[in-house]
């Protein structure tokens, strides 16, 4: 048993902490999510191992446990919320990718895990609904609302309104 | 102009692209899993020195002295960009053993299923990890869908992992003992990756010296009971009617 759990950490932790750190996006949480996680799933291996491929249950685990870590934060207000900018994203920013990450961390905790299984993880809707245990609905329009935020975030509504114009 | 979606996805990347699980991830789970098992297992020594001994304070001295320092690992991530220590390649498929063809699935390993919730059936999937086996009902008979009811056998040196487990949630005070068919057995509902979710409703029964139980509802076929109470119940009769062939 051991050797085997061995093996699939050895293969895929790497993947599942990059999974742990965009679901909650701090590296410090991303780690404990991770190790969390393995734990739960070794004292249960027997059951994991059921499927071919553990992997779906422990980012399940990482997914969902991001999701309650967060809304207990936000229930008890350890850590002030953050705003989401107001305006589009400057034009020409170096640095994009933490233009993307505040936009991620200032979304609801599911919407983010939406985001983060249908274009990270590549998740059908049907497969993200089932990993957070909702409807194919609501994986919907979550999804809706988080790219409607991270489109303006990044400016990419000023960029398309751009090409827009130019094809008018 | 490529998509939004390709952007973020190419953003993700170059974000995380610098992260990579520590070398000595694995290690630090198991010697947590380690720890939290003996402190299960300390905990319930010392209720039980506690419940026995009229004189507590010198048994709860040694015990606690004996538990050693705690060790707050949980440092397994690394950012610096050397080359990962931990492959990034995909899992290999592994297939372990099954228990073969079990007809009706009413039988199997070193048990017999005397009673299932109507409906079920065996879903052709099994499998036998040596000292622990099991396999599984659904409504449809299909290996590839999900479970329903699932029953794990422990046996030999299996047992005491159940026992450990069993006995985690007893000191977490979480569950309930209960006598099925003059038996001993546990009720608790199993949080295993289903946070946000109502959990598994599982019975842990004690079928012989050497062999215990593990029978579990899914989360989805609990749902179509109308209460918790009605799970309990037929969790209850399938336990009732499981017998041992040892």
């Amino acid at each position: 048993m051991e050797h085997d759990f061995g093996a699939f950490v050895a293969t895929r932790a790497t993947s599942l902490l990059r999974v742990a750190y965009l679901a909650c996006g701090d590296q410090t949480e991303a780690e404990d999510l991770l190790q969390t996680a393995l734990e739960r799933t070794y004292r249960n291996w027997n059951r994991v191992v059921r499927h071919d491929n553990p992997e779906p249950y422990v980012r399940r685990v990482i997914v969902n446990a991001a999701i309650s870590r967060a809304r207990r934060r936000a229930i008890l207000s350890i850590v002030p919320m953050h705003s989401p900018p107001e305006t589009s994203a400057p034009t020409g920013d170096p640095d994009l990718r933490h233009v993307l990450m505040d936009a991620l961390r200032a979304l609801p905790p599911r919407q983010r895990a939406v985001v983060v299984l249908r274009y990270w993880e590549d998740l059908s809707e049907t497969q993200t609904a089932e990993v957070l245990g909702c409807s194919v609905g609501t994986v919907k329009s979550q999804a809706s609302k988080a790219m409607a935020k991270l489109r303006s975030a990044l400016g990419w509504e000023t960029l398309e309104g751009a090409i827009k114009d130019a094809h008018a | 102009m490529p998509m939004l979606e390709d952007e973020i996805r190419r953003l993700m990347a170059d974000e995380t692209a610098r992260l990579h699980a520590a070398p000595d991830l694995l290690a630090r789970v198991m010697r947590s899993h380690r720890d939290r098992r003996r402190k299960a297992r300390t905990a319930a020594v010392v209720a039980s020195v506690a419940a026995s001994m009229a004189v507590v304070v010198p048994s709860f001295t040694y015990l606690t002295a004996a538990q050693g320092p705690m060790i707050d690992d949980r440092s397994t991530f690394s950012a610096v960009p050397e080359p990962p220590p931990i492959d990034d390649t995909p899992p290999v498929p592994t297939t372990p053993p099954d228990l073969g063809d079990l007809g009706d699935g009413k039988e199997f390993g070193h048990v017999k299923v005397g009673y299932l919730p109507k409906g079920l059936r065996w879903s052709r999937w099994s499998v036998d990890l040596g000292d622990s086996y099991s396999t599984s009902y659904n409504s449809t008979g299909d290996p590839e869908g999900f479970y329903q009811v699932q029953i794990f056998v422990y046996e030999e040196e299996a047992v005491q992992e159940l026992d450990d487990r069993i006995q985690a949630y007893r000191a977490e005070e979480d569950g309930e003992e209960v006598i099925v068919g003059g038996r001993s057995g546990y009720l608790v509902v199993q949080h295993v990756g289903e946070d946000g979710m109502k959990g598994t409703p599982t019975l842990f029964l004690g079928t012989g010296d050497r062999q215990r139980a593990e029978i579990m509802f899914s989360p989805g076929y609990a749902k179509e009971f109308s209460d918790a109470e009605a799970v309990d119940a037929e969790l209850k009769k399938i336990g009732e009617g499981l017998t041992s062939t040892m």
